[in-house]
């Protein structure tokens, strides 16, 4: 069964269906959502709550595009607008931490390669980091990443370009490892 | 020609390197599964159309300006003793009312607890949740009480929150993480963050108001 049968068949309230569907691309979503979270159990709710929006409206589907792209559209931003709501809670008590901590010195042991990589995408700003994380993690295209994000293919081809060159920058201490 | 920004070799090392950020785990398929079998039973979604929204955004002034009217109203009849006659808030608009803030109530609590379930098991304060989590039980038995937990489904909602809520209202700072794991694993066996985000649509927090309600 072809992926147009199976969605219409999910539409006529078909519970195998629902579930065949959500077999061919939990993998992906769920990949998205903990290269983006960080976290098994946000990507658990983000992945979750991206199935339950795309089935609840399955019928504003057109099929003008492929399903997987639907899809992601509504992972990211299901993913995005969750990370702001965590974020915005976080900010909130470093706030009060950073009022608590005025005074006490902090020392940080210097971190290696990978910590400092991570720290660095962490860094980027919202839009370079997802556009980097689709393309040069995930591996999709700048189309793709286009419809999911609503930006034009040359804006993400614009963001990726800054998150490297921020990246780059970020990582000189290590430029050993990629002149090697 | 090539952008001054771009190093062929920087990027295929950064595309190999980047491969362990936040690298997934295995896809717990079964679990989410059946997580979202659960929210879907339980959702209860109402969806406005965009007029609707508006008139919905309409009735809420004009709801507050009834409001401001009545306490004004109030007071002169306090000071003159003269009684006025004021018009009175049809019983759908009271109730769109509760509505809105439960809305805003329910959004609020999804990211605390979206918050605690992260958050907690890294070591932030038990203290400061604690603190939190009795800010919003008050609002919960506010709204239980309020004619908004005359809708059943959101009344089941807010009882399992009151009882999340109650659970780590009493964290006690000084213990280990112990008391956190079983929240959270209760949380997680309730289903309750799943049901909470069914019951919120998208959108920005004063349109979502035809959530769960």
């Amino acid at each position: 069964m072809d992926e147009t049968q199976l969605i219409a068949r999910v539409r006529a309230g078909d519970s195998a269906a629902e579930r065949a569907l959500y077999d061919a691309h939990v993998d992906r979503v769920y990949r998205l959502a903990f290269r983006l979270a960080g976290d098994d159990a946000l990507a658990q709710d983000f992945t979750q709550e991206t199935f339950i929006r795309a089935f609840d409206r399955l019928g504003s589907f057109r099929g003008d595009a492929a399903f997987s792209t639907w899809l992601h559209t509504i992972t990211t931003t299901v993913v995005l607008n969750g990370l702001r709501k965590v974020k915005r809670f976080r900010q909130r008590e470093a706030d009060i931490d950073d009022a608590r901590d005025i005074g006490v010195a902090q020392r940080h042991a210097e971190p290696d390669l990978k910590a400092r990589l991570k720290q660095a995408i962490d860094a980027l700003p919202e839009g370079y980091r997802t556009v980097f994380v689709m393309h040069d993690v995930e591996g999709y295209t700048h189309e793709e990443i286009g419809v999911a994000l609503g930006v034009e293919t040359g804006t993400s081809k614009a963001q990726l370009s800054r998150a490297r060159a921020k990246l780059r920058v970020a990582l000189s201490d290590f430029a050993g490892e990629w002149i090697a | 020609m090539m952008d001054q920004h771009e190093d062929p070799k920087f990027e295929q090392w950064l595309k190999g390197a980047a491969k362990s950020y936040h690298s997934p785990l295995p896809t717990p398929r079964e679990e989410m599964w059946k997580r979202i079998e659960d929210a879907r039973r339980n959702s209860h979604v109402i969806e406005l159309r965009p007029w609707m929204r508006w008139a919905v955004a309409a009735a809420a002034v004009l709801i507050l300006g009834i409001g401001i009217g009545r306490w004004t109203a109030n007071r002169r009849d306090v000071t003159t003793g003269e009684s006025t006659p004021v018009a009175s808030v049809p019983d759908s608009s009271s109730a769109l009312i509760y509505q809105i803030a439960a809305t805003q109530y329910l959004s609020r609590t999804e990211s605390f607890l979206t918050s605690f379930r992260t958050d907690a098991r890294g070591g932030t304060s038990a203290a400061r949740f604690a603190g939190q989590a009795r800010d919003l039980l008050s609002t919960t038995r506010l709204m239980l009480d309020s004619p908004a937990g005359k809708d059943q489904r959101l009344r089941s909602l807010l009882e399992d929150l009151e009882l999340v809520l109650v659970q780590i209202s009493q964290l006690d700072p000084g213990r280990d993480g112990h008391d956190t794991d079983l929240i959270t694993q209760g949380m997680n066996q309730s289903n309750v963050l799943p049901k909470l985000r069914s019951a919120i649509p998208a959108g920005p927090v004063p349109v979502r108001t035809e959530g769960a309600l």
